[in-house]
């Protein structure tokens, strides 16, 4: 394929060969044959029920099904973190942005990478046990590039979703494939890159596709057969809402409901092609059975005229019933949205002071507007919205068709990273974008799966561009603390019992802050961008940090191939 | 002129691969047989006859596939793509993809552009995020195209067609194309020929 390493490229896996097509930026011209099995006891229900508490391992993507991304782990502290140190770097075979949230078990780590690799380590010593080489199919079709964000692990079976729009079951001893199911058709925009969430013997994935006309959905799988248990779409048969004129701040959308009322009467609902991806994993609600997840953009993104309507539940939180897949709940953040600054970021269950002041089961989530909005769990209603933790400018003008300036720009506030939390501080850390960019519209009819922006958002030359690490009060909506960073943030915090916050940098930086005040107290440079959610867990009683450093191709962060872990002398 | 001199023998070349095509099933031929047709314009060795043609020669194989399946549905226009298409299964289609996805990209010995036409052309990158999907050194992958080292002819072409939606089958690209400076678009031609 005219690059040498590629042609070179022979990748061995434990069992047998796993020679696939080579991915496009495969870079090992040899890697050794994994050296045994992953000594793995199953992981049950139980165990995941109590991630939340297990001090030794990280379970679940977001660290607990509540996916609050609060570790007890205490080792590693405000006094000691100074002394962090490298432990191990394993190096992956694919030099492509990573985002993977290491998941570990018992000693043994499961990473991913950028097309859908998987790989099994000691997490101890970073030594490879296994590596699944997914057989891509001919036909995948995505945006944002080709990541990857992690596995989840229930009984012996490591659940994967790739990029061209499987469920995979793998043994978690070897790497096989158990057993494998198509979600949707890649050559009508669908793609995964979100991990599943397994619970009570479901797989629960949503998928990509907002920038293809894709009609989105979160489904539901068995998890011993890959029978598809139910579907729930993500876009209703009827889309078109309350005609909402204000976003869930209060601020004018500018919206031309007649002109949206003329164009439903002549081509009607647009349910069939409106997009409302599924980034990131939902929030379980183990006491209610309820599940919480966000739903991304219509499609086209920018072109509103074609599309009218408030678009459900497009840039929405949504509560479905675990079991059944039945809807219970939903909040519009952005009807009708023409500016793709939809809702990616995990939502997030926690205790939250209600507008009375008594504390009641919330849900938040961090917008790509730069605020974090805080819901009731009961009725998803908004309680309170956070203080804008990006400037904001121009909002909501509408798209033209030379580009009008608005900010935040399309990437956000919070991208698709996931937020971290510390329940006992009643503090959310959030890393955030600053793009400013300009907004234009174009009209074009349904491309049969192919790129469908309606437009363009394009980051404006010449304007500085920076990000920020911001600690927010859930409970007043107050900034407690904010640093800024050099460059527009994306990937991932990790908050510890140990009082620290973990995040990284596109230029590399990856540091610990005293998450009371933002101080720093640790930094590492890790020569690729860390734009991948932390982890940490413990191995024979000492401690480790550990995450991605692989860039990013969205940001276009420089790209690498490592797994680091650090850890205390 | 002479580009469209070029183009006029191809079609000749092309013409009598189709009706080759024509006389022997599709089913009972080689892949070797099956692209024989492709060799008349887009090269014997992966360079093609005319630069305005594209480099296949280790093209993404689901990128080729995908404009196979438009030709044949109309989407994308080509009095020379269509006929030969036009009898060809998915399967075929696939196969054919598959089989030029695996040679080897061809060096057409275009020259390195210079750092201000580099310099302008990351920044347009930057702008409107090419290597988004187009990847990291614009490799491509699945159905995205790699673009390093196609011709500059080629390119400069395909974004023009694509800026008047006269490629209509991407309208997606076409917004981006519409959305950049015809003087960033001849900069990101030169730039990225010479990669």
């Amino acid at each position: 394929m005219g690059r040498p390493a590629i042609l070179a490229a022979v990748l061995y896996g434990v069992a047998g060969l796993l020679i696939g097509p080579a991915g496009a930026q495969e870079t090992k011209q040899e890697t050794k044959p994994a050296s045994g099995q992953a000594m793995v006891s199953p992981i049950t229900q139980q165990q995941l029920n109590a991630a939340d508490k297990s001090v030794n391992n990280f379970l679940l993507t977001n660290g607990n099904y509540a996916q609050t991304r609060f570790h007890p782990a205490r080792q590693i502290e405000r006094n000691n973190v100074k002394n962090l140190h490298v432990a191990w770097i394993f190096q992956t075979d694919v030099k492509e942005s990573l985002e993977t949230s290491p998941i570990v078990v018992d000693g043994v780590m499961y990473v991913t990478t950028s097309f859908s690799h998987v790989y099994a380590l000691d997490a101890k010593t970073g030594v490879q046990l296994w590596h699944y080489n997914h057989k891509m199919g001919l036909v995948t079709t995505y945006c944002c590039g080709p990541n990857n964000r992690g596995v989840q692990v229930l009984g012996d079976l490591v659940y994967l979703a790739t990029l061209d729009s499987k469920l995979v079951a793998l043994k978690a001893k070897t790497g096989e494939v158990a057993w494998q199911s198509d979600i949707a058709d890649p050559e009508l925009g669908y793609s995964e890159t979100m991990a599943p969430t397994v619970i009570k013997d479901k797989v629960l994935i949503g998928t990509n596709g907002g920038e293809y006309g894709i009609r989105g959905f979160v489904k539901a799988y068995d998890a011993k057969t890959g029978k598809l248990l139910w579907t729930f779409n993500t876009i209703p048969e009827n889309s078109v809402g309350i005609w909402a004129t204000k976003d869930a701040t209060g601020r004018d959308m500018h919206r031309d409901i007649q002109a949206e009322k003329d164009q439903l009467a002549k081509t009607g609902d647009p349910f069939a092609k409106l997009g409302g991806g599924v980034w990131q994993n939902p929030a379980v609600d183990l006491a209610t059975n309820r599940i919480y997840f966000v739903v991304g953009n219509p499609s086209p993104d920018l072109d509103g005229s074609i599309r009218p309507g408030d678009n459900l539940y497009t840039n929405s939180l949504v509560s479905l019933e675990l079991d059944t897949g039945k809807y219970l709940c939903h909040f519009q953040y952005i009807a009708h949205d023409v500016w793709d600054l939809d809702a990616a970021s995990p939502p997030v269950l926690v205790d939250v002071k209600g507008k009375d002041g008594k504390t009641i089961p919330g849900v938040i989530h961090a917008g790509k507007t730069g605020h974090i909005y805080v819901h009731d769990r009961k009725d998803c209603s908004l309680i309170r919205f956070s203080e804008a933790m990006v400037p904001q400018e121009n909002m909501w003008v509408l798209p033209t068709k030379e580009g009008a300036r608005m900010l935040p720009g399309a990437n956000g506030g919070v991208e698709w990273s996931p937020i971290a939390t510390d329940p006992g501080q009643g503090l959310a850390y959030a890393i955030n974008l600053h793009q400013p960019m300009t907004y234009q519209v174009e009209n074009s009819p349904y491309p049969n799966g192919k790129l469908w922006l309606g437009g363009a958002f394009k980051v404006i030359p010449g304007e500085a561009q920076a990000g920020n690490i911001t600690a927010v009060d859930y409970n007043t909506g107050k900034i407690k603390w904010q640093v800024k960073t050099p460059e527009p943030m994306i990937g991932g915090i990790l908050a510890t019992a140990g009082g620290l916050v973990f995040t990284g940098e596109g230029n590399g930086k990856f540091a610990a802050y005293n998450s009371s005040n933002g101080k720093e107290l640790w930094n590492f440079r890790a020569g690729a961008g860390v734009n991948a959610p932390p982890s940490t867990y413990m191995v024979s009683g000492k401690q480790y940090i550990v995450v991605g450093a692989g860039g990013n191709t969205q940001i276009d962060f420089r790209r690498g191939n490592n797994i680091i872990a650090f850890t205390l002398n | 002129m002479r580009g469209k001199l070029n183009l006029g023998i191809s079609g000749v070349v092309a013409l009598a691969a189709v009706l080759n095509v024509c006389t022997t099933p599709l089913q009972a031929q080689s892949i070797e047989e099956k692209t024989q047709v492709c060799t008349g314009c887009h090269g014997e060795d992966g360079k093609p006859v005319d630069k305005t043609i594209p480099v296949i020669w280790g093209q993404q194989a689901g990128y080729i596939y995908i404009e196979l399946r438009d030709f044949k549905r109309g989407d994308r226009k080509s009095d020379i793509m269509q006929p030969i298409v036009s009898s060809m299964a998915r399967e075929d289609m696939q196969a054919i993809a598959e089989y030029f996805s695996k040679k080897p990209w061809p060096d057409l010995g275009q020259p390195r552009a210079s750092k201000e036409i580099s310099d302008r052309a990351s920044s347009a990158n930057r702008s409107v995020g090419c290597t988004g999907c187009h990847l990291d050194h614009f490799q491509g992958d699945g159905t995205v195209p790699h673009l390093a080292g196609l011709s500059r002819e080629y390119l400069t072409k395909t974004m023009a067609d694509f800026r008047t939606r006269a490629r209509g089958n991407n309208p997606g690209m076409s917004d981006l194309m519409l959305a950049t400076s015809p003087e960033d678009l001849a900069a990101l031609a030169e730039y990225l020929s010479g990669l």
